[in-house]
């Protein structure tokens, strides 16, 4: 895998708490309304026989994806995805249409259901906070974690920290390191000591879901001059024929009227 | 529909078009709300269903059922059957409203309707959304060129009917390319989703699938609207050339068969068929109602040369299909289990589309029924009966 020189998240499933801390700092960072949120902690509450109980909550946001779905789902480009790391959502190219809603396949992006024609119903997705790190912070949703659940650094780094606490306690966790290599690589590491699946993580492989798409659409272009062509090329050689046609039948004719004038 | 309301003597309205008029109506008090208080508030769609039931029937089916005009306008133009000429009109008009039907659909389920044109200056390549944008609103255009001789000769306005007959091909071609490209990438639009999209439906060669189906969908279309406009304007049907296109639907269909079980074959997939449990029986469904059933049908000479026979022929191909468009967009995609991740706030768990929903798009589709009606009894749409041959 080509590695990816940029920031990223690690989170750890075996060090959250639950607290949601990381929601309040992200509204309050981003403005977000009181009704929204752009980061959610989904709890799978508890599992097992007492006193065997095992508890685990996942805090969820965009995966900044290495090679993202949304951007190319996106018909009019309104997401771009800079180099350090963040995919960035521009409201001010959005059409509403909510294509990207249905190509991720983290379910990341939101939309404003309950907004009119006036007030504007844009998509809005985590940000990775690009306002803070171009400052040398760590986006609010980090710094705010008191358990250090979430970690920010350069994602080279974090997969070797990653891996170093996956050998370190390998009956702790699932053999596993969640993003590293899913959809292509993301930017949000995730270990866990529950199957990933249960943490509501999709099982998406090591390919972007996007690629088939776009190599489908590779084909747009070269087969729209082709088929026209061929449909042009179609269209010359039935009216020559039909004109081929129409002149022997003429012929035909004349041939057959030709002895009556003789007669005459 | 003997039953007819006398204003005064000389305006008689039959009930139908009151109908139509009332549920257009309330089409239109349900996209003021929309646009008042957003889509969620007239909609059961959420950030776990965020295409639903507008999706599946104004875009997948409305774009299907119009496929009939590029054929047509094709098969007398490009291949100079002229003997289908008689069909022609009929059904670029049919396409025509259908493609306007689905942009009126998409002006009120677009979140920002007022910058659709957007598609046209920040164009992103790789999306299959733009391809079909952009197609459909050229396509759009060389519909309403196709069309315009039709408007023209009602004004008597010949020489412009003429002016445009004249240089008719390179239209009628673009519309061919244009309609082979959006056709199939609407299947293209779902490639997106190898994760969502259950694997009885999910193929990197949907486009070919939908292009294929897109073909019977439109012969069955122009069967039903002949059928339907026959009964309606008291009109002769033209049994002999609707029995060539019901022809040419099981071989079509034939195909699409192969492909599709062949495709399963290849992918190793056939070990859903009978182990998905609804997935499996929608997916028989469809197959069974959309394509084996016509196929067996439109087999018998019989059946093809009977207006009965055509007219039920057309009506399964067109629910199977329509069922195939309406798996492949909604009930067969299943989003990230909305229960394990999204806090509840956000979005409903399950969706089933809300009445006003509905009533959007049976508006929509009234005003389509409405206008077809209109503009085949004050336009020259079908051709004068004594200029037909039988």
């Amino acid at each position: 895998m080509p590695e990816i020189n940029h920031k990223a998240f690690l989170f750890d499933a075996t060090r959250c708490i639950d607290c949601r801390a990381c929601m309040v700092a992200c509204s309050v960072e981003n403005k977000i309304a009181m009704d929204k949120t752009r980061i959610w902690v989904a709890g799978i509450g508890l599992k097992g026989e007492f006193p065997h109980l095992v508890r685990a909550s996942m805090v969820y946001h965009c995966m900044h994806c290495n090679e993202p779905d949304c951007l190319s789902a996106c018909p009019v480009g309104a997401y771009t995805k800079r180099p350090d790391g963040p995919v960035i959502y521009n409201a001010t190219k959005c059409i509403g249409c909510r294509y990207c809603m249905n190509a991720c396949p983290f379910g990341v992006p939101h939309f404003d259901w309950d907004k009119g024609l006036l007030e504007g119903a844009f998509i809005d997705k985590c940000t990775m906070c690009p306002q803070r790190i171009d400052k040398g912070l760590e986006p609010a949703c980090v710094a705010t974690c008191p358990t250090d659940a979430l970690v920010f650094g350069e994602r080279a780094d974090l997969g070797k920290e990653a891996h170093a606490r996956l050998q370190a306690h390998p009956g702790r966790y699932v053999d596993h390191v969640y993003g590293e290599f899913e959809n292509g690589g993301t930017a949000y590491l995730i270990l866990s000591h529950v199957p990933f699946a249960e943490l509501g993580l999709p099982d998406v492989g090591t390919r972007p879901v996007k690629d088939v798409s776009e190599e489908v659409m590779g084909f747009t272009i070269p087969f729209a001059l082709g088929w026209g062509a061929l449909l042009t090329g179609t269209a010359v050689a039935v009216h020559l024929v039909n004109q081929r046609k129409a002149a022997v039948a003429a012929e035909k004719a004349e041939k057959v009227e030709q002895p009556e004038q003789a007669i005459k | 529909m003997k039953m007819h309301i006398a204003l005064n003597k000389r305006l008689r309205i039959s009930p139908l078009p009151l109908v139509l008029l009332a549920l257009m109506a309330i089409a239109f008090i349900v996209a003021m709300l929309r646009y008042a208080l957003g889509i969620g508030a007239i909609s059961n769609l959420s950030n776990a269903y965020p295409w639903g039931f507008w999706i599946s029937f104004d875009l997948f089916t409305g774009v299907a059922i119009s496929s009939g005009g590029f054929l047509m306008a094709g098969a007398v133009y490009i291949f100079e059957l002229k003997q289908f000429k008689p069909l022609l009109r009929p059904s670029i008009l049919t396409a025509f409203l259908g493609y306007i039907m689905v942009v009126v659909a998409l002006l009120v389920d677009l979140g920002h309707p007022e910058r659709i044109w957007y598609m046209m200056i920040h164009m992103n390549g790789t999306s299959v959304l733009l391809e079909i944008g952009i197609c459909v609103m050229t396509y759009l255009a060389v519909l309403a060129i196709e069309f315009a001789p039709v408007v023209f000769e009602g004004l008597k306005w010949q020489k412009f009917a003429h002016f445009i007959h004249r240089f008719i091909m390179p239209f009628v071609i673009l519309g061919v390319v244009l309609s082979t490209l959006h056709q199939s990438s609407l299947g293209s639009l779902l490639l997106i989703q190898p994760a969502k999209l259950y694997p009885l439906w999910w193929t990197p060669i949907l486009p070919i699938l939908f292009f294929t189906s897109a073909l019977t969908i439109g012969l069955s279309m122009i069967i039903l609207e002949s059928s339907l406009s026959s009964r309606y304007f008291k009109r002769g049907l033209e049994v002999h050339l609707l029995e060539k296109l019901a022809g040419v639907i099981p071989i079509v269909l034939g195909i699409y068969l192969i492909i599709k079980f062949g495709q399963l074959a290849f992918a190793g997939d056939l070990k859903y068929l009978f182990t998905s449990g609804l997935m499996s029986v929608m997916f028989w469904a469809e197959i069974l109602v959309g394509a084996v059933l016509p196929l067996l049908l439109f087999s018998f000479k019989k059946v093809r040369q009977s207006p009965r026979g055509l007219f039920y022929g057309a009506l399964v191909v067109l629910l199977g299909m329509i069922l195939n468009r309406f798996n492949v967009s909604w009930f067969a995609v299943k989003h990230p289990d909305p229960l394990s991740y999204l806090p509840t706030f956000m979005g409903n768990v399950h969706y089933i589309p809300s009445l006003p929903e509905v009533l959007l798009s049976v508006g929509i589709f009234s005003f389509g029924i409405l206008a077809f009606g209109l503009v085949a009894k004050y336009l020259p749409v079908f051709e004068p009966e004594e200029n037909q041959k039988e």
